[in-house]
């Protein structure tokens, strides 16, 4: 039932798929996309788990790796109804995929082809808090490529100008947030799921969510790749590093001048600027109560002098 | 400020107004309320940053950054103005010009009480008010006290690493959130102290709308003084009832440009 139907929606759409995909997309990967552009929604595969198979060949084409063979990276087909690939999979990457598999049970080879071109980069997330997370703890948590850069097949540039990339300065943030906001990792690992919302509130999140363009954002403070526990001696934040840190943007930054930025909610654990708040949202009520009651006041005496001197004294 | 000095025997003819405010005083008073305006206008989307719109609102000032920047130089501006005041007042006062009749005292308790009393109906008539009313000394001593708590903390977040450098440092955990919610919170306060106090006495009040001309003229008519400041009245012009005659006044006399806070000469 589901195989014939697949069949009918795939003959319908190979003409239309050829005419699209001819000019853009890399000549080889058009026996690919002409199905997999397709196949719209989940699968079953023969584990019985859901599989995606769908890519957008358009979105494909346009990303960074549009220029890219499927099969650079889907070096050796897991679970399907295609041949695979000839050539032996470098040890290396099948290494690698072991570590990684938990990211990526559908495909953990593909999820470690990332190395053969950003091997630099693959280094220094292992190295990172969220790596060690993964390779060294063997916990599901913490972020591998796909988790922050989106879709392997649409990933676009970052730094250009209107880019909808989740690592992008616009989307940064809220893709920090995904994790950071959720309660159940920080309970896990003992974070605030305040620091997105402080950060919201702080001098840097207030000018960021105004539209600014030149105010730091997670990345810019605690490092891309190689982000590190706050705890860590060797992070950007970690005690005297911040003075090189904040400096860079406020030369002659002090200790005095780095303590500004904690991403600590203000509760009584730091009563002065905690009762400063509270006396001075007191003080407003107070103060607006008065005035109010007093122009309230006013109004009342203006209309009954008003009505009342009119009708007996006749003034105007 | 004050009119006519009446030199030969009372009761003189009444000038038809008086001026309150000198020249300089109505440039302090504009400078002070144009960059109010300014501030109020860029800060304002700053303290509610989350809410939708602010980001449209900040685009039309050019963005955060220039939105930054003008709101400081507002602020600055506003700062000066209010430095000048006071070195106005220090010049006046050597000159012998200054009364300090700004300073609030018992009286204007009394005036307070008796005015709450007149609102209820609980007295015939109102309190009979000196040059500067409890309302007006209250919407003074306000700007004052907001431009002391406000100016300090803008000044320390305009120049934050200027002002790390003179915090002490057992204040470096706290005095950042403190220097940051007394700007904007004490500047929510004056917001809206000026929207409802200021605008309602000085624009809405049926005896003033569309507002009250002063600040632009300086001058008050006699009438007026009669009726809203009778003790003023009774000062300058002994002689003359308080009480508002059915006469109008006569149009002889004039006033004088920049007089003497104290005219020592009318008890004379």
């Amino acid at each position: 039932m589901r195989t014939s139907k697949r069949v009918v929606w795939l003959a319908a759409l190979l003409p239309l798929g050829i005419a699209w995909l001819t000019p853009t997309a890399h000549a080889d990967n058009l026996s690919c996309l002409i199905c997999h552009n397709a196949l719209e929604g989940t699968f079953t595969a023969q584990d019985g788990k859901p599989a995606h198979l769908h890519v957008d060949g358009e979105k494909y084409a346009a990303s960074v790796h549009g220029d890219m063979e499927c099969t650079t990276c889907h070096l050796k087909f897991v679970d399907n109804p295609h041949g695979t690939p000839d050539e032996e999979v470098d040890e290396s990457i099948v290494k690698l995929s072991i570590a990684v598999a938990r990211k990526s049970p559908r495909d953990p080879i593909a999820l470690a082809a990332c190395v053969q071109c950003h091997d630099e980069i693959y280094e220094e997330v292992r190295e990172s808090v969220h790596g060690a997370n993964i390779f060294q703890k063997g916990e599901n948590d913490g972020p591998l490529c796909l988790d922050c850069h989106g879709s392997p097949h649409e990933i676009t540039p970052a730094e250009a100008a209107g880019s909808t990339s989740p690592v992008a300065y616009r989307h940064v943030v809220a893709t920090c947030g995904r994790c950071h906001e959720q309660k159940s990792i920080s309970l896990k690992y003992g974070f605030s799921t305040d620091i997105i919302s402080r950060y919201d509130e702080s001098f840097h999140g207030k000018k960021y969510l105004l539209g600014g363009t030149q105010s730091p954002v997670c990345t810019t403070c605690h490092g891309t790749h190689l982000v590190r526990s706050q705890h860590d001696p060797q992070a950007l934040v970690h005690g005297a590093n911040r003075l090189k840190l904040c400096g860079q943007c406020h030369p002659g930054a002090n200790e005095k001048f780095v303590a500004a930025i904690t991403h600590k909610p203000v509760g009584k654990d730091n009563p002065i600027p905690y009762y400063a708040e509270k006396t001075l949202i007191i003080l407003t009520f107070m103060v607006i109560s008065a005035c109010a009651l007093h122009v309230l006041l006013d109004i009342y005496a203006l209309i009954r002098t008003t009505l009342l001197v009119r009708k007996y004294r006749g003034k105007p | 400020m004050t009119p006519q000095t009446p030199t030969e025997t009372s009761p003189v003819a009444l000038p038809e107004e008086v001026q309150r405010f000198n020249l300089t005083f109505r440039i302090q008073h504009a400078v002070m309320a144009g960059s109010f305006l300014v501030l109020f206008f860029t800060g304002w989307a700053l303290k509610f940053h989350e809410v939708q719109g602010s980001a449209a609102w900040i685009d039309l000032w050019g963005g955060p950054r220039v939105a930054g920047l003008v709101h400081r130089a507002a602020g600055i501006t506003m700062l000066l103005d209010s430095l000048f005041h006071v070195g106005y007042l220090a010049y006046r006062a050597v000159r012998g010009k200054l009364r300090w009749d700004i300073i609030p005292d018992w009286q204007d308790c009394k005036d307070a009480y008796n005015n709450v009393r007149y609102f209820l109906g609980l007295a015939a008539d109102k309190p009979r008010f000196r040059r500067f009313n409890y309302l007006q000394k209250f919407d003074y001593w306000a700007v004052f006290w907001g431009i002391f708590v406000i100016g300090a903390s803008g000044l320390a977040l305009t120049f934050p690493t200027k002002a790390a450098v003179i915090f002490p440092a057992w204040s470096a955990n706290w005095i950042w959130e403190l220097v940051s919610v007394m700007h904007s919170d004490e500047a929510l306060l004056a917001i809206v102290f000026i929207l409802f106090w200021h605008f309602y006495n000085e624009h809405l009040r049926p005896d003033v709308f569309p507002m009250s001309w002063i600040w632009i003229t300086g001058r008050m008519s006699v009438e007026e003084l009669r009726e809203r400041h009778p003790k003023e009245f009774e000062r300058l012009f002994p002689g003359h009832s308080a009480v508002s005659e059915a006469a109008p006044p006569s149009e002889a006399g004039a006033t004088i440009d920049d007089p003497p806070d104290n005219p020592v000469s009318t008890s004379a």
